[in-house]
């Protein structure tokens, strides 16, 4: 591992302390946004705990693991060290500070949102949330864009859910395994039938 | 708005509360996301739908009002916005008092995380043998178009439960463009369509 480290950095890996106090200066850096961006420069550029290969592999295994994301490069942070162990404590250190926040918060939108007032301004907020979560589908549009399968099973998956309200774990039980199917990877030269195998 | 989304939307007013004492509420909510953690896939935004059926029309811990309140809250504050599990389970706690609110957030939030977090950490320690494996590839290139269909059914679904005026609806699409054209901070667009909410510019 020693190799892969830029000279002159400390290679000794973090023990579950070091793990929640790192996992914890992300969350405080990221307030306000960009957490994959800071857990990248702390945990890479200013910890050298890791390589940057060895952190974008776990952005791929966050990504393609269920789960948020960004929770997910915590666990992945902590058990690259130290196990099931470290991923509890990396994730403790991430969640503290920003969940006492949120329960906060929490406490005082139940407490108070009857009041007139603060409707009227959730009222506006909620308005510029909703462009918020409209936007993630087209986030990642650009990469179906020349796949006409993908774009059907997308569009079929939507409809299935906004206009005959299926619920989501039948569906993804259901259109998961045909699409797992359809995309199986072939082999390099295949007598070439149609469709998917297995 | 299209008239199927208005009809969909004031069909899902209807639910009963259910009658459980603390402890009951306290497994039942913890139950319900420990069932879903595995199926928040593309970072956990997939499960919004499902969020709103169950804390809305299937055990009524919130009015639809809520729901776009808790969720834009989870937006805006810092830290990842999956927390929202956290609210959800504060909603459902909040007739038997703050504290066991806070104890079915927790609870809740728990609950949401457990399942997956134990499948990552399998995932870590197994991943030079799942990475050239053909079921990776195939989970990976077959679950991302099911995810993007998904995301957009939730797009529609946090547009129809905000249930904003015209002038609403328009800021919301403004903020969609916005936050595809531009790395503007969302957290401004939540502030200056608070003030408009605050002048009565924009109304439920």
């Amino acid at each position: 591992m020693t190799e892969s480290l830029a000279p002159g950095t400390t290679p000794s890996p973090p023990g579950l302390r070091q793990l929640f106090t790192g996992m914890l200066m992300v969350a405080l850096s990221a307030f306000g946004g960009g957490l994959s961006a800071w857990s990248q420069r702390i945990i890479v550029e200013q910890r050298h705990w890791m390589s940057n290969e060895e952190f974008l592999t776990g952005l791929t295994v966050a990504r393609l693991f269920p789960g948020p994301n960004q929770i997910n490069m915590a666990v992945y942070v902590g058990t690259f060290f130290r196990g099931l162990p470290g991923a509890l404590a990396a994730l403790a250190g991430m969640l503290l500070v920003p969940f006492i926040l949120l329960m906060g918060i929490g406490l005082l939108y139940f407490q108070f949102h009857t009041l007139p007032a603060l409707d009227r301004v959730l009222a506006g907020v909620v308005a510029a949330a909703a462009g918020m979560a409209l936007s993630m589908g087209f986030k990642i549009l650009d990469q179906y864009w020349k796949d006409p399968m993908a774009l059907l099973l997308a569009a079929v998956t939507f409809v299935l859910m906004t206009v005959f309200h299926v619920r989501l774990v039948p569906l993804v039980l259901v259109a998961g395994p045909l699409a797992m199917a359809w995309y199986w990877p072939r082999p390099p030269h295949p007598p070439a039938p149609q469709g998917g195998r297995r | 708005m299209p008239a199927v989304l208005i009809a969909a939307a004031s069909a899902a007013t209807s639910c009963t509360p259910m009658r459980l004492n603390d402890l009951g509420h306290l497994l039942q909510v913890m139950g319900t996301f420990l069932g879903l953690s595995l199926f928040s896939l593309g970072g956990g935004n997939t499960l919004l739908t499902e969020y709103h059926h169950l804390s809305v029309e299937q055990y009524c811990w919130l009015r639809p009002s809520q729901f776009a309140d808790v969720y834009a809250l989870a937006e805006a504050a810092p830290g990842p916005s999956s927390m929202i599990v956290g609210l959800l389970g504060m909603g459902a706690g909040w007739p038997e008092g703050p504290g066991w609110a806070l104890l079915t957030a927790y609870g809740a939030e728990i609950a949401i995380l457990l399942p997956s977090t134990l499948l990552m950490v399998v995932a870590c320690l197994s991943w030079n043998r799942l990475r050239d494996s053909p079921w990776r590839l195939a989970f990976e290139r077959g679950l991302g178009p099911i995810t993007l269909g998904i995301l957009f059914a939730v797009g529609v679904k946090i547009l129809k439960t905000a249930d904003t005026n015209a002038a609403g609806v328009v800021v919301s699409l403004l903020v969609c463009v916005l936050m595809l054209r531009t790395r503007i901070s969302p957290l401004w667009f939540m502030a200056v369509a608070g003030g408009l909410g605050a002048f009565g510019l924009i109304n439920r």
